[in-house]
């Protein structure tokens, strides 16, 4: 589990990194887990703006297919072209390699809805 | 051209002999076997054989791709600790009993097939996966969304592609509209000869037709047939319980699941 104070947990299991007003978004190592093997990320294009809580794309994993969900709103900055052809980073390194995209923070009050590390990790205890 | 398709026997040598009896009084040009000959009975060597004597085209499962490596994954992405607890106990006895023989037929089995018509100065591509182009493990199951669907199908040039390894068969089209004319793509998942999970306890094949004027353009010109047939389940299930294998498997040919 990651662990820096920057780092914050939705409850569609994903993760954001804030630094500035950029966040760093990626699934966390629950996700990948219960997923298993991932086949593809389906992720948006650069300039896209989602809304909190919004669907930006999917995981196909070789069972199942689940959508990503936009911890925060905001608008797409980069993604991560490596996944493209190492779709496996995610299962191998989900907070460093396997990151998904970069996002413009709309706004940082948002961030009071996530959860921090210590609560997300009571979330998938339950 | 009438083509007889048909995958995951998964050892099931009565539901296979069953499947002959069936396409042995129709009539057809052309058969290929999609994969997952062994795994989860105890007639592995038996169902190759039977395979190999007709001189069938086939491409390898996730399990022949275990067992042809002597490996003691298949690759099934079991998600339980029960499933792999029993899934362990089926790769170990199939790696125990296979012969050598055949071992190395499996190992050589390739990939894929693709079959290319060139009809009506048209192309039309056939492409024959286990699971998916990308991965011989993957899940297409039928609610998969149309947009995933598609861009699988695009990324593997397939206008028609026939997969298997879900053992729940079905047939969707779409109409990806190229140039805005349109392109229609078929997916066709056979079900399975030896151990279907869709809820139907007998056997199930494709039987694809590519009629004179196939074509992209036109979705009717493309048919595919699903047939089922009866095999002798109860001596299928009674091998499992014989043997060391967990007696959940005959329980799931008794209910098609």
């Amino acid at each position: 589990m990651e662990n820096s104070n920057n780092i914050y947990f939705s409850k569609e299991h994903t993760w954001l990194k804030i630094e500035n007003k950029t966040g760093t978004v990626g699934i966390t190592d629950f996700a990948q887990g219960e997923l298993g093997e991932i086949v593809y990320v389906d992720l948006p294009t650069i300039g896209d703006e989602f809304k909190q809580d919004e669907v930006l794309g999917s995981v196909e994993a070789l069972k199942t297919v689940s959508d990503l969900f936009m911890p925060v709103a905001g608008e797409i900055l980069e993604i991560n072209e490596e996944l493209m052809d190492n779709p496996t980073f995610v299962n191998d390194n989900p907070f460093d390699k396997g990151w998904m995209v970069k996002i413009k923070i709309e706004d940082l009050d948002e961030v009071s809805n996530l959860l921090n590390s210590e609560d997300y990790k009571k979330l998938i205890e339950k | 051209m009438k083509i007889i398709l048909f995958s995951d026997i998964h050892s099931n040598l009565p539901a296979l002999q069953a499947f002959f009896k069936d396409i042995d009084k129709r009539d057809y040009d052309a058969i290929y076997c999609l994969g997952d000959l062994v795994g989860y009975n105890i007639w592995p060597n038996e169902v190759i054989e039977e395979i190999r004597k007709r001189k069938i085209p086939t491409i390898a499962g996730n399990y022949d791709f275990g067992i042809g490596r002597k490996s003691d994954d298949c690759g099934c992405a079991y998600k339980t600790d029960e499933e792999k607890a029993n899934g362990a106990i089926s790769i170990s006895l199939t790696n125990e009993l296979i012969n050598d023989e055949n071992r190395a037929y499996l190992r050589t089995l390739p990939a894929h097939i693709k079959v290319e018509f060139q009809l009506n100065n048209d192309q039309l591509n056939l492409l024959l996966v286990h699971g998916s182009p990308r991965k011989i493990n993957e899940y297409l199951f039928e609610d998969r969304a149309e947009k995933s669907m598609i861009r699988i199908m695009e990324q593997a040039d397939a206008d028609i592609m026939c997969f298997g390894h879900t053992h729940k068969p079905y047939h969707r089209i779409f109409n990806t509209n190229e140039e805005n004319t349109s392109h229609f793509r078929h997916a066709i998942n056979l079900g399975s000869v030896g151990k279907p999970k869709d809820s139907d306890t007998r056997g199930s094949y494709v039987i694809l037709d590519i009629k004179e004027n196939a074509s992209v353009l036109d979705k009717e010109s493309i048919s595919v047939e699903f047939v089922k047939f009866e095999y002798d389940i109860e001596k299928a299930a009674k091998a499992v319980e014989d043997s060391i294998l967990p007696n959940g498997y005959a329980e799931n040919l008794r209910n098609g699941y």
